[in-house]
């Protein structure tokens, strides 16, 4: 099922067909930044492909987990955060456990993801889960097919949770909202509209 | 205390199960207490929450949620219990990061500071079926010797899901490349547990990508149904809600978009286990499957 990449942002597209690395592009202080959120060596990866050669992902796109390790480790901080392709690790951590260097190349994406996320390069559907919650506690909430299902099982139509014990949920939007996040998320999503 | 609830554990719901899959967490609660646990309520708790979305757009924030449900449990003065493994990746390893970082673990506690709680890390988190897999807790002896309804003549692929055992380094599992403990657990049950090409891949729901890329997601799902053709599996059972939705949900989604028809079911250990002890498929909300049980319960000798 692989596809052809195609971005639509045509600079973009131009940017990750050209080879050549430059130093004008890089920023060190990506690598450590990376290194620290991550809690990873990401330097001291020697590029065996391990990590691509045992991801789910890569078979079918073209999302390289070495490409990104590279671009970490060579500071190309802008081609690692806009590329959308860093959003397809499904955070399997098959890497992570065959890794000759024992290095978490999952956990080097998921700083990536972290520093993409400051500059609000955050996926539509992370940004809704973060909406759910903040209104109901659960990034799934109950419904009314589920609250009858429920009751013929014997059990109480809400779980014993937010949904049983809203009084709860002022404490998870006081924790929210001291990191901002649904005001940032709410106004993400109003710009994409 | 009774010999039937001497385990006693704060029982954590996730979304998921409860949500979506009640089936489970009825199942949780019943088939625990036949084998000496008992799960308790665990008042107020939220979305773990989801490691994927959350931890992918600030772990800080994904620690603060993460420890107020903790917190909960510890105020009740008991170890969590829970049935997901998304659940036990926000759950138990934060729980094991604020235990041993001492850094991370004031930023934490300032923000919880602000709802009146304090993490203490006075507690631990399992995942029920190691509880189940434990002979100082259950044992697979035990386990068998629940049955009444023996699962015979049925052949049921496992899949271990991701977050329960990876990264193997912090974790106590052992083995990720071929484990077998939860095929012993299948096998207790009287069922034949197959082993499949590649059985620890991912089943392509994790890291938020059902969310962003949907057919990326069910092609990763759709190999896994391929392997388990291939050995003529039954069923799959796992211990991962998330990871039942994107088998059991994802077959149709896999339909629409792909034009292929498995029809395999899935089963959540616990659904399983209910079975095997007697349970009903009413009981256990089976009718709440998006791919229908019935062949495999008609299979079952």
């Amino acid at each position: 099922m692989a596809v052809k990449k195609d971005y639509k942002d045509q600079k973009l597209a131009e940017k990750l067909r050209d080879r050549k690395y430059y130093v004008s592009d890089t920023n060190p202080e990506f690598l450590k930044e990376v290194e620290k959120i991550g809690q990873t060596a990401a330097h001291m990866c020697f590029q065996c492909g391990t990590c691509t050669g045992s991801c789910p992902s890569a078979p079918r796109s073209s999302y390289r987990i070495r490409l990104f390790m590279r671009k970490a480790v060579l500071g190309l901080e802008e081609e690692a955060l806009t590329d959308p392709d860093l959003w397809l690790c499904t955070t399997c951590y098959t890497c992570t456990d065959r890794c000759p260097r024992d290095l978490a190349p999952t956990d080097a994406i998921m700083a990536m993801r972290n520093i993409a996320a400051r500059r609000d390069i955050i996926p539509r559907n992370f940004l809704q889960t973060v909406q759910l919650i903040y209104k109901t506690g659960h990034g799934v909430p109950n419904n009314d097919t589920n609250r009858a299902a429920r009751k013929k099982l014997g059990l109480d139509a809400e779980p014993e949770t937010t949904h049983k014990y809203p009084e709860y949920l002022p404490g998870i939007r006081k924790i929210l909202d001291h990191y901002g996040l649904k005001e940032r998320a709410d106004r993400i999503l109003a710009e994409g509209e | 205390m009774s010999e039937n609830n001497k385990h006693q554990y704060a029982f954590f719901l996730g979304c998921v199960a409860p949500n979506r899959y009640p089936g489970i967490e009825a199942a949780a609660i019943k088939t625990s207490e036949k084998l000496g646990i008992k799960l308790l309520p665990l008042k107020g708790a939220s979305c773990c929450p989801a490691p994927g979305a959350f931890g992918s757009i600030d772990l800080n924030i994904w620690y603060a949620m993460a420890a107020r449900n903790l917190v909960l449990a510890e105020q009740m003065g008991m170890d969590i219990a829970l049935i997901c493994n998304g659940c036990y990746k926000s759950i138990w390893e934060v729980n094991h990061k604020l235990k041993h970082n001492d850094e991370l673990r004031d930023g934490v506690n300032e923000v919880l500071a602000e709802i009146d709680m304090e993490y203490k890390g006075s507690i631990d988190v399992w995942h029920l079926a190691e509880l189940y897999y434990d002979p100082k807790i259950v044992g697979v002896d035990r386990v068998a010797e629940s049955v009444t309804r023996p699962l015979t003549g049925v052949k049921v692929g496992v899949h271990y899901g991701c977050h329960l055992m990876k990264p193997q380094k912090d974790r106590h599992f052992g083995d990720t490349e071929n484990p077998m403990w939860l095929d012993e657990l299948v096998a207790a049950l009287g069922a034949e547990p197959v082993q499949y090409r590649n059985k620890m891949q991912c089943c392509g729901a994790g890291g938020g990508v059902r969310g962003y890329d949907l057919a990326h997601a069910l092609d990763i799902t759709n190999e896994k149904m391929i392997n388990l053709q291939e050995v003529g599996a039954d069923a799959l059972t796992e211990v991962c809600p998330f990871c039942q939705l994107q088998f059991d949900r994802g077959q149709l989604e896999i339909h629409d978009k792909f034009g292929i028809t498995w029809g395999l079911p899935i089963l959540h250990y616990n659904e399983l286990l209910g079975l095997a002890q007697g349970m009903s498929p009413d009981e256990l909300g089976l009718d709440l499957h998006a791919v229908d049980v019935e062949p495999f319960l008609r299979k079952i000798q």
